[in-house]
């Protein structure tokens, strides 16, 4: 039998609209072996920033359902809505942080960051502003100059997050982003996201197989079963930001999810 | 990559190339005052350094060389210039959509693979008959062999530029012809720069063998008179511009692309 985790209703201030709507999605692929389910009938709603993390084993396919909210790859069937209007491409509204580097090589930190202003209309002074802006939350206004080349795990992460931040996506998908990590720095980079969330009020899908992660990060944790991938349960975290790591409340959480990964 | 940067321009360092040609130059100058080897086979350094002066910089009534050099070089450029620019021109859109495209693949890859096994030399006498001597077999010559890397590397390497950079161009909103500049051409800069230099490097070799075939100027044409009149001094000097004429364009394309395209300083 699995122990029920017991679901916290959420608490948040305000009437917040749902933008992102995952209808019934289903989506396999077809292999050596045959057709293989990925994704069963998931569906959940986000909210306009909230903080939502997706937590499951490795392989229950949770990178294809970022793909496909991302708009990378099209649904087996179901449908992701955003703001009422069906996603069927990339688009900027909908960015996604990879696990591995997608820096662009031949481009400087800064260039990197500007990247995604390069095709808009407005004045290079405005577009100039942005990028230092950018530059300075993530805390890389000395590095700059750089190539991607010459910067830590953790630091391409933070250009990462500054080059598709500056576009203001209404959602930011981002897929085990810190995995590859020390603790030390996931710990420096989950509170800079916070702190970037706090300010720029985004909503975020955050995949992840850290149970610790997930709880110190999330408003709501989506649990993943594995094959095929469905979401077997939603836990709301009604606690107090900021949140301390230690906090027998968030050891108690991270003792049940472990569990329920477990069975 | 970095380090080896550093080095290029440091002391010492800077006078290793040189380390090869002044030995064999020595060499060259210990053989030929030892009297090892007869002078019609190999003359000695510095007859060769005065056939060379007489021929960049002599006035015509000094002998049957002197002076010509701004003529061939002029020729031979041009003709490089036109064939490899030839070659650019169809090669390097071909070979990307071919490298993308997967219809374009299908269509050209056989093609292409074959008309590449078939050594350039064979053109020769075909280009002959529907060019004639002179300029216009020499370019198509040079704009065949040139296609060839040029092509193929760009394929190569637009077929193995990050799927990542490509969707992260998607997802911030670059459509497929800006991205083809913004991320496509940079992705593959180092593919394509070994291909632009491959190209441009065979690029001489064609030519000196357009102009074998008996047009009146350029460095090929110089050396092949040179031959039939026995003056061998004539036919080392013409190697000797034609290595450095090479060396050194080789060199121009590769700080022009660096100058033109950060991808191509950044990432070779
Ligand atoms: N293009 C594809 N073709 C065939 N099978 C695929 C494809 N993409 C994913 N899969 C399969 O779908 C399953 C889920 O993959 P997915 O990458 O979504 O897992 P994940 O939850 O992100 O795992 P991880 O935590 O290791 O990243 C895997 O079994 C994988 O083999
Ligand atoms: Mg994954």
């Amino acid at each position: 039998m699995t122990p029920r985790l017991k679901a916290v209703p959420l608490r948040r201030s305000g009437v917040k609209e749902k933008i992102l709507h995952i209808d019934r999605l289903s989506k396999g692929f077809h292999t050596a072996n045959g057709y293989v389910s990925v994704l069963d009938n998931v569906r959940f709603q986000a909210e306009g920033g909230e903080l939502i993390a997706i937590l499951g084993r490795s392989g229950c396919g949770k990178s294809t359902l970022l793909k496909i909210v991302g708009g990378f790859i099209p649904p087996g069937s179901g449908k992701v809505l955003l703001n009422g209007s069906p996603v069927r491409s990339p688009g900027p509204d909908r960015c996604v942080i990879f696990q591995e580097d997608a820096l662009f090589p031949w481009l400087t930190v800064q260039e990197n960051i500007a990247f995604g202003l390069r095709g808009q209309k407005q004045d290079k002074r405005s577009k100039a502003h942005q990028v230092e802006r950018f530059l300075g939350l993530v805390g890389l206004s000395e590095f700059r100059d750089y190539l991607p080349r010459a910067l830590s795990g953790g630091m391409k992460q933070r250009v990462a997050l500054a080059r598709v931040l500056i576009l203001q996506p209404q959602v930011l998908l981002m897929d085990e982003p810190f995995a590859s990590l020390d603790a030390q720095s996931r710990e420096e980079m989950q509170n800079l996201l916070l702190s970037l969330w706090q300010e720029l009020g985004h909503t975020i899908l955050f995949v992840t197989h850290d149970v610790s992660e997930a709880v110190i990060l999330a408003d709501r944790i989506l649990l993943m079963d594995k094959s095929p991938g469905r979401i077997r349960e939603e836990i709301g975290l009604n606690l107090l930001r900021p949140r301390e790591r230690e906090s027998g409340a968030l050891l108690d959480f991270s003792r049940r999810l472990h569990q329920a990964l477990r069975d | 990559m970095k380090p080896m940067d550093e080095r290029n321009r440091k002391g010492a360092w800077a006078l290793l190339p040189w380390a090869i040609p002044c030995t064999f130059l020595f060499s060259w100058c210990m053989v030929s005052a030892a009297g090892l080897v007869p002078r019609y086979l190999l003359p000695d350094p510095l007859h060769i350094a005065g056939t060379g002066y007489s021929y960049i910089f002599g006035t015509p009534e000094a002998g049957p060389y002197a002076g010509r050099f701004l003529n061939d070089a002029g020729a031979s450029l041009l003709r490089v210039g036109c064939g490899f620019a030839l070659a650019v021109a169809i090669g390097l859109p071909l070979g990307i959509l071919s490298g993308r495209l997967w219809v374009f693949q299908r269509l050209m890859g056989t093609t292409v693979n074959a008309l590449r096994a078939v050594p350039g030399i064979t053109w020769l006498p075909l280009a002959l008959v529907w060019f004639g001597i002179g300029m216009k077999t020499t370019v198509f010559l040079v704009a065949l062999a040139a296609f060839f890397p040029i092509f193929l590397n760009a394929a190569a390497g637009a077929r193995q530029v990050n799927p990542l950079l490509l969707q992260a161009g998607a997802m911030m909103g670059v459509r497929r012809l800006r991205g083809t500049f913004a991320i496509l051409l940079p992705g593959a800069m180092p593919n394509l720069m070994t291909g632009l230099r491959l190209g441009l490097g065979i690029s001489w070799a064609y030519l000196v063998l357009g102009e074998l075939t008996g047009v009146p100027n350029g460095l090929g044409a110089v050396i092949m008179d040179a031959r039939m009149l026995g003056r061998i001094d004539m036919i080392v000097v013409g190697i000797i511009v034609i290595a450095i004429i090479g060396r050194v364009s080789d060199q121009l394309l590769q700080s022009g692309m660096k100058f033109c395209f950060k991808s191509a300083g950044r990432m070779a």
